[in-house]
Formats: structure tokens, C-alpha cells, sequence
């Protein structure tokens, strides 16, 4: 496997996201605090921390898929390109065809192969007609790296597919209504090694064109695949930065307790 | 160019990527919209289905409440010696010669002194029509006071006769002066008469407790009409469907939740029991006719076999229910058991029935109501006939004839007389209210002792 | 002696039986119950159940046989030359058993009764008097028999109650021999405790049994006095008691179809659309507010939406809509019923949905809403397709309850057989017909009797089939997401 970390070129390309002073309650739990985060364009960014530090729930505001949780509340502001997506007049339908979203389940609609990639333009009503949709369906397949596995059999169901097979269906159909940032919550806690390691090649490739915010358990996946890095401590983002810094030359102790094992 | 390139390197042109947030496009607004008409969809089916259950018991109460209070007449009836006790001896036996008849004629002779005594205008009729707005059961109820009490004879009583239906029904506006012109039992006269006489306080209109307590009485008089024997049936039925759809219930579960192997045998007994709890009730009705009266001989109308053919339908959902009480429970508290040297029947009976009790018992309770509500069944096995005696204390009177209060509501709905009606409804808030305590009772016996592992 | 004071006695011997087989084992064992190979009550028990498993065996098989045996003497006095010719022997064994009741009232008011005997018509007088209503004049054969009826019964409670407490003396000195303190009463209980348990089990499978025999006997017996063809194929229904009936299941499968289409007209949408609400939009308080509402619909009994049906629905709809309409006259109808009965299907289908709807994984709804969906385009595109083989399930079962309901149809659909497509017309079902053909005094030897087995066979079948998919399916289902 090659060490991304070599070859790292950040861009200095401008801000897609940037989140300033979030708070996110639920009920009466102060889930997360205070927190500013630039998210850069055609880049990958990981968040990394220990079980139940918050990376998640900030995740799931970028998207405003707290909205489904009745308990939760947001504060602050975020943006999208300069955009407040928490702003009364923003739909989070639409938001979440902007900012599209992989879970760390792989969940498969029990539809056949092509309606899983074919939902988000269908319901967005991006295509005219059935040979537009056959060609966005063939691209976010090759995109995805499975069209060779799959082309013969585009109407079976998804969830016959393997654990891997179905996060990179899962990445197609996220990919199919072209959003302009992909979150991905965990998405490699179900898969084997193998799976793993497509996955994040993926994710990689997906860089050219999205920016992918990418939420993680495992450290050497942060190190492989981003090249920012945040890390997240009991609700407050401790240190945000390159992901060579992060790692090599922390400038929080907390964040060098958990890089070398001693907390999470 | 296609809306979206599936090389992804050009921007598409539809309206999701490269636009406003704050600008919503016309298909967005339009899938909002039917956003909405999908939740208010939601909306009008609970409110459909709450409206009908509004609907269906504002109808039942507003027919049935007026069961509850009866037309008395309160008149001073002297019992007259001569006529009720011609042997004069006092001697309760010798007095029983005299049918009802007899004690029919002294009401209505005290009711027309009555009348004449307060200086009521009875207008055109006659003593013998002014007698007939008695109920003729009153005359029932006074010979069995006499008989009860001989001492009564020679003095005079103030008696409560229940009024005839059709005076009953003007008060509570099921007769009219219209339809009593054109009812051959009842004139408008004799409303009328009952107009003054309830002004002149002798005929009144309260509570009857005598509902709850009466027997069935015949096709003409509603008025006399009781749940007495229903409510005693019901309790007959189920005092046995308790004995024994509870303990072989728990039985059955524990074999089969705890000891039976997984196998095709057990699994057939599963899905057996699962198809026994949707088996159509009036099955068990043919099942009762056919092997417990016909071949076992059991009494027909009996609450016994009515409790039988109950414990063999409430038996699948009292099992459903216990089985996951037992599953419930979580297999720790067996290995504790088993740990410490238990056989594996005392952990069952010492620990883990124990705890799913609560589970078990509401389970039962609400099984329990649902037989207590079944009627079908009840139809095939003669439990319809008409009682007029109370059965005896049990066991024995588990085998006298009986009614139940589901087949007397069915009962009164085919009788021809419409203050029937009024009865069936009155019935079934008895009815009702028995369901509500027991429900109730399985609410609060899992709310309190619920437990999650 | 009475059975109540028979089972007392037995009861009171199992008690000291218990007691005994306690105190024998503790002596046994010299007072040290450490040297018992069991706990002492275990020794008890054992004792106890010695007792009472035998002879309640006796007992339940005794009264079982008792009413055969008693039946099968009395009908052997009665010749066929004595049941008159407008009526049947069971309306003979009926009265048979009231003269036998009779007799022993009239013996216990200290009458002659072997002389009133010889004297039917004295006899009838004297019956008269203690208030026994015959149907038929006594003849010589049924006073015999009914006497036979008393003598059989009082020598069977006697050889019952001899029998029963000399075996359950029996059975407490057996199991109070066996006490020594190396026998293992533990186990032997948990033997006898586990064999009771497979027994109690097997009670379900014996009603599917006895349901099965009894339906399929009386249906073969009727299709001995009727031909099979006519009942299957004919298109009329029209029992005549004196004979020559046109006995054809179509009316009344038509009827029970129409009436349960219309309910589920009814409750389908309906149901489906709340439990749909109540599991994606309620707010918890909503939903629990709300929810036991609805089921309140399941918890009231048929009888109440019978009545329902005649008094309220009925005539509503016949007034309002049918007689302006011109389309009939009668209070039930096959829409009266079918409405009624689609309230009371309601929360079958919409509970059964409603835990099928929430066994729908969380991930899914969030896949779909995380690309942008809308909740109701979730629902209807994710979330139902991923359901629906539960919730067909659960339509199944709610057909099943439907066609086998009686109450409701009995009271309103009326009883007229009839293959009409207008739903405001009364037309009847196959229950309604089960009920109208087995109430009242019925002799059990003509077709327009035995009909109903047959009827209650073809139902059986129905439900048992739609019961049966729906089980697996639902069962599948839960499977798959568990």
C-alpha cells in the first residue's frame, strides 16, 4: 500500500465549508462546543478522536441530518460557500444534494444495483430521460470502481453485493446527484482489510473532484487518506491542521496522548 | 450536454449544483408540497379512525344510558286477605294457588284508587287500562314479596311497580303521542295520564339497579329485563377459563420456551399455536357443539362448556404473550442459577417465572377480557336460549343453564319490542365497563412492575 | 357425593399424602435430612402427585365417557316407532332428559315415583305440578328410558366416586412406599412435572386436532345426505327443513368476499397511513397518546360493532344514501357491514404495520434522507418497499379476521343469500349461515344441519391458508432485519 503521506500536496484552494462558534445540544447534553473548522475544496479531511467525542454529531451538522434526530439542537454558523446552511430559508433537501453523505454501515436500498444509483437523480429530477440516467448510473459506477464487477448485473439487488461491494454502491449512489462535498461517517468500520484498502483508493480518486470530509476510527486511515486533519476531545476540537503536522508534531499534548495510544 | 456529465468535469446545469441555497427551484417547492400532502394524509387517517371510535361509542352510550334509570309507579297497595290467602291459614304454600293474575288485578285496583285519590283526570279510561300502564312483571315481584313474608296480608304496602315499557319509553322519548296512536298496546290516553301522574309525583323515574340484577324477561316487557343471569354466566365462564387456561398456558410455555428441543415437532406446535390465535372464533363454537356436547354429552347453555370452548381459544394468546415474558428474561439469571447447582425446573419455577409474573399476568388479564367479550362461539353452544333462573353456586351450578352478557346483548337485539334496543345498549356498557377495569388493571400491573434488562 | 365434594376429598388426600411423604423421608433418614438423596419436600410432592395425576386422569376420562355411555343406554329403550313423526330423536333425548331430571325432583318431594311410572298420564300431571315442561307426552319408552338415564348416572357418580378414592388411597400408600432416603424424589418429580408440561403443550395441538376431526366428520356425513357437486357448484342457496334444499356455497362466499373487501377498503388506507405517521412523523408523546387509541378499537368486542352496525350505521346509510339513491331499502347491507368491520380491522392492520415499519432499519431511512430525500419520498420509495412483504402479511392476517368475523356480519349484513354487485343490498356469509343453520334446537341427521360443517371446514381452510402465508411471511421478514 503506498503512504499517501509522501506525495501530499495540500491546495491552496479556498474554503467550501466553514463552520464558526457550532454548538450542538441533545436534550440537555452539550454534545459539542465551540467549534471552528475551514473545510478546503478537492481536499480530504479527517476527523479523528475517541468514541463519542463528538466527530460524528459535527459530521451529521454539516449535512443537517441532526435535523432527523428530535432531541438535537444546533447553534452557530456554517456555511457553504458563503451560504448559512442553518439559514431559515434553506432546505435541507436540497442542502444534502449539495453535501452528500456515506454511513459507516453499508446501506444498500433492497432495490436492484441500478435504482440504488439511479435514486438520487430520480428524486432531484436530474435527468431528462432514460439514456441520461443510464450514462450518470454507468459514470458514478466507473467512478466508484465497481462498473467491471457489476455491469452484468445492474438489476439484481444491492444487497446481494459483498460488504465492499456495497460501500462503493453506497459512494455511487452518494456521487450520483454530483454534490460538491462527500461525508463519510466511518466508512471502512464494516469492511475487511481488502475492502478497506479499495475504498480508500477510492476516496483518493474522489479528491479530484469532491471535497470529502471523512470520519474515522483508525488513525493510520486519517494518515493515509487526508491531507487536514482535526481531532476532536470530549465535545471541543482540539487541534485542526495538516495531517503531516498532526501527526509528526502536535502542538496539543492531548492530541499527542492519543496519536501514541495513551488515551481513547 | 446532459444534466449531469457523467464524467463529472463539467458543472451540470440542473438546478441542485452551482445554485443558491437560499433560492429554492420550482421542483423543490413541488416535492415540499407533496411533502406535505403525504403527512396530512396521515393526519386524516387518525383522525378517521379516532372519529369512528368517537362515533361508535357516543352512539352506544347515548342508546344504552337511559337503561340505567327506570319509570316507577309509587303507589300504596293494600293486600287484601280474602282475595290472596282463601284458606286463610298464612301457610306460604297454600297461598301459591294464587297466579299472578290475582296479584295483577290488586295493583291495577290500587293504581285507579290511586289515581282517583290525587284527583287526576283519567279522562276516558277505563280501571282495567289504567292497571295495564303497570308492568305486568310488577305483579311477578309483589306475589314474591307476599310469599317471602305472609305477614304482609291484610295490610297495605307502598309498592314500587315498575311502569310498562311503552310509559318507560314516553319519558325517555323513545314512544310519542304518534306512535302510540297507532300502538295497540299503549293508547295516547294513557300517556297523557302518565303526564299527570308523574306531575302529581306518583310516577317517578330513578336509578334501577334492578338491571344489573333482574333476569332476562320476555319478549314484552323490556322494562323487567335484567343482566343478573348474563353477569353471573360471564363470571361462571370466566372463573373457569381462569382455572385452567392459566396454569396450562404457563405450562405450555415454559415446555416450550425453556425445555423443548428446537425442532421440526416443536416448530410445528409454533406455528400452530400462532394459527390457533387467528383461527376464526365461531370454529371453537363448532369445535364445543361437536366434542363436548355431542360426543362428551356436557349440558348445552352450560357455562361450563362455554368456559371450555373459552380456555381453548384464550389458551394460544395467554401462550403468545407468557412465551415472551420467559424470553424476556435474560439467560444470566439462568446461569446464575444453574451455576450455583439448581436443576434447570427450580431455576424456571424459582427465578425465571418468577420474573416474567408481571408479563404472565397481563397477558392472561387481556386474554381473559378478550373471551370475556366473545359471543360467536357462545351462539353454537345454546348459550342464546332464554334463562330465567339464576344457575346454582358452582361447581354443580357450572352445569345448570345460563346466559352470558355478549349472547344476552345478541339476545336482546333480536327481540321485537325496540325498548330492547335501549336494553342491549345498557348491556354492553356493563360490558364495556368490565373490559375498562380489567384493561386498566393489565396497564397498571405492567407500568408498575415493567422491567428492562 | 357430588363432584365438588369428590375433587375436595381427592384434593384433602393429596394434601397429606404430602404431609406424610415429608414426615416418612425426614424419618427415614433419622432426622438428619442431609442423608436424603432429595429435599424433603420433593418427597412430598412425589406423594402428592401419586395421588393426584392418576385420578384426575380417571376423572376427566370418567366424565368424558359418563354422558356417551348414559346417552347410548337411554336411546337403546327408545324405537324408532316412538319418535313422532313431526319430530326427531333429539328432541325425544332432550325430553328424555327432562323427564329424567323430572323423576328425581318428584322422588325428592317424596312422591311415588315407581307408581306415577306405570301412569304416563298421572305422571304428566304430577310433572306439570313440580314445574317440568315436557314437549311430548311421556310414552312408556322414554319413562323407561329415563330411567335408565337416572339409574346409569346415579351408579356411574357412585363407581366414579368409589373408584376414584380407592385409587388415590392407592396411589399415596405406592408413592409413600417407595420413601427411602437414597430415592431420588427430585428427580422423579421433575419427571412427572415435565410430563405434565409436554402434556399441557400438546393441548394446542390437540384442539387444532379435535377442530380438524370434529369439521371433517360431520362433513363427510353431510356429504353422504347431499351431493358434493351441488354444494360446490351450485349458485343458490335455499335450505327448506323439510327437505329438497338448494345448499350452494357461492352466495354466501360471495357475500363473505364482498363484505371483506369492503373492510379492507376501509381499514387498508386507513390503517396503513396512521401507523405510517405514528412511526416516521408522531412525536413521542403524539404516538403515545394516540397509539393505545387506536387499539382500543381491537379491544372491543365484535358484539358492540354488531350492534353498532344495526342501530347506527344501518340506518344512516340507508336513510342518507341508499334510499335517495334508489338503490335499497335495507338497513343491512353488505356496505353496513363492511364498513362497521373495516373500524374494527383498523388497528390490526395498523399495529402490525407500525412494528413493521419501525423493524425497518434506522441506516436505511438515513441513506435515503442523507442523498437528499425527502421523509416522504423515503417512505414511499425506501421505506414501504422494505416493509412490504411484512406489511402484505399483515393485510393477509387482517383478511383472515375478516372473513372469519360473525358478530358484525350476523347483525348486519343480513341474512339473504344472494350473488349481487350491489353493495346496498343484504346478502350473507358463510358465518352467518354457520350460526343461523346450528342455533335453536337442531337434530344433527339432515343436510341443512350438517351444512355448517361443511361451511365451518371451508373456512377453516380459508383462514387456516391466509394464516399460514401471513405467518411465514411476517416471520421472513423479521428474520431478515433481525
Amino acid at each position: 500500500m503506498k503512504d499517501l503521506r509522501l506525495e501530499r500536496d495540500v491546495q491552496t484552494s479556498t474554503n467550501k465549508i466553514e463552520a464558526r462558534k457550532v454548538q450542538v445540544y441533545y436534550g440537555t447534553n452539550h454534545a459539542l462546543k465551540d467549534v471552528d473548522v475551514d473545510i478546503l475544496d478537492k481536499t480530504v479531511t479527517a476527523f479523528i478522536g475517541p468514541s463519542g467525542c463528538g466527530k460524528s454529531t459535527f459530521l451529521r451538522c454539516l449535512n443537517r441530518m441532526n435535523d432527523t434526530v428530535a432531541s438535537a439542537r444546533v447553534e452557530g454558523i456554517i456555511t457553504l460557500e458563503g451560504e448559512n446552511i442553518y439559514d431559515a430559508r434553506v432546505d435541507p433537501v436540497q442542502l444534502r444534494a449539495k453535501i452528500g453523505m456515506v454511513f459507516q454501515k453499508p446501506n444498500p436500498f433492497p432495490k436492484s444495483i441500478y435504482d440504488n444509483v439511479a435514486y438520487g437523480p430520480k428524486i432531484h429530477g436530474l435527468t431528462r430521460n432514460k439514456a441520461e440516467l443510464d450514462e450518470v448510473v454507468e459514470g458514478c459506477l466507473r467512478k466508484a470502481a465497481l462498473w467491471n464487477e457489476v455491469k452484468d448485473r445492474l438489476q439484481s439487488p444491492g444487497t446481494g453485493l459483498s460488504g465492499g461491494q456495497q460501500q462503493r454502491l453506497c459512494i455511487a449512489r452518494a456521487i450520483a446527484t454530483s454534490p460538491e462535498v462527500l461525508l463519510m461517517d466511518e466508512p471502512c468500520s464494516a469492511l475487511d482489510p481488502i475492502a478497506t484498502a479499495q475504498v480508500e483508493e477510492l476516496i483518493d480518486e474522489l479528491r479530484s473532484q469532491f471535497s470529502v470530509v471523512i470520519v474515522t476510527h483508525s488513525m493510520q486511515q486519517a494518515a493515509r487518506v487526508s491531507q487536514k486533519t482535526a481531532f476532536f476531545h470530549l465535545g471541543h476540537l482540539v487541534e485542526y491542521g495538516e495531517t503531516g503536522t498532526i501527526f509528526t508534531n502536535p502542538k496539543d499534548p492531548r492530541t499527542e496522548s492519543y496519536i501514541t495510544g495513551r488515551i481513547g | 450536454m446532459t444534466a449531469i456529465d457523467p464524467t463529472g468535469a463539467a458543472g451540470p446545469s440542473s438546478g441542485v449544483t452551482g445554485h443558491s441555497l437560499f433560492a429554492p427551484d420550482q421542483r423543490t417547492n413541488a416535492r415540499n408540497a407533496s411533502e406535505k400532502r403525504f403527512r396530512a394524509y396521515g393526519v386524516v387517517a387518525i383522525t378517521l379512525a379516532l372519529l369512528a371510535l368517537l362515533w361508535l361509542l357516543i352512539s352506544i352510550f347515548s342508546a344504552g344510558l337511559p337503561a340505567f334509570r327506570q319509570t316507577f309507579i309509587e303507589i300504596p297497595v293494600t293486600l287484601d286477605a280474602a282475595v290472596l290467602d282463601k284458606a286463610g291459614h298464612g301457610d306460604p304454600k297454600e297461598m301459591a294457588s294464587v297466579t299472578t293474575i290475582g296479584y295483577g288485578k290488586q295493583i291495577a285496583k290500587a293504581l285507579a284508587e290511586e289515581v282517583k285519590a290525587k284527583g287526576v283526570d283519567a279522562g276516558t279510561l277505563t280501571d282495567k287500562e289504567i292497571g295495564e300502564m303497570v308492568s305486568e312483571d310488577s305483579a311477578a315481584n309483589l306475589r314474591n314479596m307476599v310469599l317471602a313474608n305472609p305477614k304482609l296480608l291484610g295490610t297495605t304496602v307502598q309498592f314500587q311497580a315498575l311502569a310498562n315499557g311503552r310509559i318507560d319509553g314516553y319519558f325517555k322519548g323513545r314512544v310519542t303521542m304518534e306512535t302510540a296512536a297507532r300502538d295497540k298496546n299503549t293508547s295516547p290516553e294513557k300517556l297523557m295520564l302518565a303526564d299527570k301522574l308523574r306531575a302529581a309525583g306518583v310516577v317517578v323515574m330513578k336509578f334501577n339497579p334492578g338491571f344489573l340484577t333482574m333476569t332476562d324477561a320476555s319478549d314484552k316487557r323490556p322494562e323487567a329485563a335484567g343482566l343478573g343471569v348474563a353477569i353471573i354466566g360471564s363470571l361462571y365462564m370466566m372463573f373457569v377459563v381462569l382455572c385452567l387456561a392459566l396454569p396450562i398456558g404457563v405450562a405450555a410455555s415454559v415446555y416450550l420456551e425453556e425445555f423443548a428441543p428446537k425442532n421440526r415437532w416443536t416448530d410445528l406446535i409454533e406455528v400452530n399455536i400462532a394459527n390457533l390465535a387467528a383461527v376464526p372464533s365461531i370454529v371453537y363454537g363448532i369445535l364445543g357443539l361437536g366434542i363436548f356436547i355431542n360426543i362428551g354429552g356436557l349440558p348445552r347453555s352450560a357455562p361450563i362448556v362455554g368456559g371450555l370452548v373459552l380456555t381453548l381459544m384464550t389458551l394460544p394468546r395467554i401462550i403468545i404473550p407468557t412465551r415472551a415474558a420467559l424470553k424476556a428474561v435474560p439467560p444470566s439469571i439462568r446461569d446464575a442459577a444453574l451455576g450455583v447447582g439448581a436443576s434447570k425446573l427450580q431455576t424456571v419455577t424459582h427465578h425465571v417465572l418468577p420474573l416474567a409474573m408481571p408479563g404472565v399476568l397481563t397477558g392472561t388479564i387481556i386474554g381473559l377480557a378478550q373471551a370475556l367479550g366473545e359471543t360467536a362461539p357462545l351462539l353454537l353452544i345454546g348459550m342464546v336460549a332464554f334463562v330465567k333462573d339464576f344457575p346454582g353456586a358452582p361447581p354443580s351450578g357450572l352445569f345448570d343453564p345460563s346466559s352470558a352478557l355478549p349472547v344476552q346483548i345478541y339476545n336482546w337485539t333480536q327481540r321485537g319490542d325496540p325498548g330492547f334496543v335501549e336494553r342491549a345498549s345498557g348491556a354492553i356498557i356493563v360490558l364495556l365497563a368490565f373490559l375498562i377495569v380489567m384493561n386498566t388493571a393489565a396497564i397498571i400491573l405492567r407500568r408498575k412492575y415493567e422491567r428492562r434488562w | 357425593m357430588s363432584l365438588g365434594l369428590l375433587c375436595l376429598l381427592l384434593l384433602a388426600l393429596a394434601v397429606l399424602g404430602y404431609v406424610l411423604g415429608q414426615r416418612k423421608a425426614i424419618s427415614s433418614a433419622g432426622g438428619d435430612i442431609r442423608k436424603l438423596h432429595s429435599l424433603p419436600n420433593f418427597y412430598g410432592s412425589i406423594t402428592a402427585l401419586s395421588v393426584i395425576v392418576p385420578t384426575a386422569a380417571l376423572l376427566v376420562v370418567w366424565l368424558f365417557a359418563e354422558g356417551f355411555v348414559i346417552q347410548s343406554n337411554a336411546l337403546s329403550h327408545i324405537l324408532p316407532a316412538d319418535v313422532p313423526a313431526d319430530s326427531s330423536m333429539n328432541l325425544v333425548m332432550a325430553d328424555v332428559t327432562r323427564l329424567a331430571a323430572g323423576l328425581a325432583t318428584l322422588a325428592g318431594q317424596g312422591a311415588d315415583v315407581a307408581a306415577l311410572a306405570k301412569d304416563p298420564v298421572a305422571l304428566k300431571t304430577a310433572l306439570g305440578g313440580a314445574g317440568v315442561a315436557m314437549g311430548h307426552d311421556p310414552n312408556p319408552s322414554m319413562i323407561a328410558a329415563a330411567q335408565a338415564v337416572e339409574s346409569t348416572a346415579w351408579l356411574s357418580r357412585l363407581l366414579l366416586t368409589v373408584l376414584a378414592l380407592a385409587l388415590g388411597v392407592a396411589g399415596a400408600a405406592w408413592g409413600l412406599s417407595r420413601i427411602k432416603p437414597e430415592f431420588r424424589a427430585r428427580n422423579e418429580t421433575e419427571r412427572v412435572a415435565m410430563g405434565l408440561l409436554i402434556a399441557a403443550s400438546l393441548i394446542a395441538v390437540l384442539t387444532t386436532v379435535g377442530i380438524v376431526l370434529s369439521l371433517f366428520s360431520e362433513t363427510v356425513h353431510f356429504f353422504q345426505l347431499y351431493p358434493a357437486s351441488q354444494f360446490f357448484f351450485s349458485a343458490s342457496w335455499n335450505p327448506k327443513f323439510g327437505g329438497g334444499s338448494d345448499l350452494g356455497i357461492w352466495p354466501l362466499v360471495w357475500g363473505t368476499l364482498y363484505v371483506s373487501v369492503i373492510s379492507l377498503i376501509v381499514a387498508v388506507p386507513i390503517g396503513l397511513l396512521s401507523a405510517i405517521y405514528l412511526a416516521e412523523y408522531a412525536s413521542k408523546s403524539v404516538r403515545s397518546v394516540v397509539k393505545p387509541l387506536i387499539e382500543i378499537l381491537a379491544g372491543i368486542p365484535t358484539i358492540v360493532y354488531g350492534l353498532f352496525a344495526l342501530i347506527t350505521v344501518g340506518p344512516l346509510l340507508r336513510d342518507f344514501i341508499a334510499q335517495p339513491m334508489g338503490w335499497g331499502n335495507s338497513a343491512s347491507s353488505v356496505m353496513t357491514a363492511g364498513l362497521v368491520m373495516g373500524i374494527m380491522v383498523i388497528p390490526f392492520v395498523s399495529s402490525l404495520s407500525d412494528d413493521i415499519i419501525n423493524a425497518v432499519p434506522q441506516s436505511l431511512r438515513d441513506g435515503s434522507l442523507g442523498l437528499g430525500a425527502t421523509p416522504s419520498e423515503t417512505i414511499r420509495q425506501v421505506v414501504i418497499p422494505a416493509a412490504l412483504p411484512g406489511i402484505v402479511g399483515a393485510v393477509l392476517l387482517a383478511a383472515s379476521r375478516a372473513i372469519g368475523e360473525t358478530m358484525i356480519v350476523v347483525l348486519g349484513a343480513g341474512a339473504a343469500a344472494k350473488l349481487s354487485l350491489n353493495p346496498f343490498e343484504a346478502m350473507t356469509t358463510v358465518t352467518v349461515k354457520i350460526v343461523s343453520q346450528l342455533t335453536g334446537d337442531t337434530e344433527f341427521n339432515s343436510p341443512e344441519t350438517l351444512v355448517a360443517f361443511a361451511l365451518g371446514l371451508t373456512l377453516f381452510t380459508l383462514t387456516l391458508c391466509l394464516n399460514i402465508v401471513a405467518l411465514v411471511i411476517v416471520r421472513k421478514y423479521r428474520e431478515q432485519y433481525e
